[in-house]
């Protein structure tokens, strides 16, 4: 069955051979345009999050898909759940705010916990940093699918499975015709 | 290409591998026995509308990587409309400029330039291959012969293409159109 396969590459003649890999660039650029395009209608860096943790149960579960808008004119509040980055590291961590100060010109500090952790964020915000300000937001959860993040937690923690699943379906695309 | 064509095998009951199969062996016939040109325009055309999307996401992909998200959201939303206006474009080009056309060959006689277009179409789960071939010449005469057979007449038993009768019924073709019997 492999053998048909590249069969069927060996008797594409040139022309034909740059369709297929324009082909698999169309659908990869599509998915690509697609997440952009919604960074730039939420207002988010990251749109879509997966949960990691279970420092929010019973609200949200490891493994739970979440749907981030980041409007700059919509107030943080407290008792909001926000997915934030702690300044140098990567990993977007989502938990409730607690207590908030804000000013008059609108710059605001605020303090997160999760709902099931026992203290506050302080020890895991950066060196001799006590609050979270606008810019270390990604956004603020909006709506959620439950267990769908499961997969990219998956692929995440095996690699080797998310190369697998790519590859197959990199070739199907690249030398299935039409 | 090799002077002869590798019988190729396919999967006879897979309808769109044997049209594909018969297409490239009407391509062989048009540009072998008939001595007919190929052009490539049409093709060149859709290839060049996807490479262009491609490249709009590619530039896009660059951009956002250098200046991180809120100074590129302007390049973003120019990138990802243009994108699926390109993508708008390339279904219509499809649909309407290439519609199941799979070779244009060229063709001199005389001081008269022909030029062939062969499309073709199968219905889902049905045997039949619809073959339409169109002729045009710089005299201003457009005449266009249609075939409906089943795949069995051109495919034996094991999935090899019969280049031989595909070469008969296309040259059949070529000479009633080429000759001045009107069509219709």
């Amino acid at each position: 069955m492999l053998e048909s396969l590249f069969d069927d590459v060996r008797r594409m003649n040139k022309r034909q051979f740059m369709y297929q890999v324009l082909s698999f660039g169309m659908i990869v650029s599509s998915a690509l345009m697609i997440w952009k395009g919604l960074m730039v209608v939420t207002g988010s860096e990251s749109p879509i999050v997966v949960v990691l943790s279970g420092s929010m149960e019973p609200a949200f579960h490891r493994g739970d898909l979440l749907f981030l808008t980041n409007y700059p004119e919509e107030p943080v509040r407290v008792g909001e759940i926000v997915v934030f980055k702690v300044e140098g590291r990567d990993i977007p961590i989502v938990h409730r705010v607690l207590k908030l100060h804000e000013k008059n010109n609108g710059t605001v500090k605020f303090l997160t916990k999760g709902d099931n952790n026992s203290v506050d964020d302080r020890g895991l915000y950066a060196q001799g940093q006590l609050w979270l300000t606008k810019k270390d937001v990604v956004g603020r959860a909006r709506g959620f699918l439950p267990y769908v993040g499961m997969v990219t937690i998956y692929m995440n923690e095996y690699p080797k499975f998310k190369f697998a699943v790519l590859a197959c379906l990199a070739i199907y695309v690249l030398v299935h015709r039409e | 290409m090799s002077e002869t064509a590798e019988a190729a095998k396919i999967n006879k009951w897979d309808g769109a591998a044997a049209k594909n199969a018969v297409d490239d062996a009407i391509r062989e016939v048009m540009t072998g026995d008939l001595k007919c040109k190929e052009s490539f325009a049409l093709i060149d055309g859709r290839l060049f509308l996807c490479a262009l999307a491609v490249g709009v996401a590619l530039y896009a992909l660059l951009w956002d990587y250098l200046y991180p998200f809120p100074q590129s959201r302007l390049v973003l939303i120019i990138c990802v409309s243009s994108y699926f206006i390109l993508m708008g474009i390339l279904t219509l080009y499809t649909t309407f400029k290439e519609k199941g056309i799979f070779v244009v060959a060229k063709e001199k006689v005389g001081n008269n330039t022909r030029v062939w277009e062969a499309s073709s179409y199968v219905k889902k789960h049905d045997d039949k291959y619809n073959l339409v071939i169109v002729m045009r010449d710089t005299n201003g005469n457009t005449r266009e012969a249609s075939v409906t057979k089943s795949f069995a007449n051109f495919i034996d038993v094991n999935g090899t293409v019969v280049q031989n009768i595909v070469s008969n019924e296309i040259t059949k073709l070529y000479h009633s159109l080429s000759s001045e019997k009107k069509e219709k």
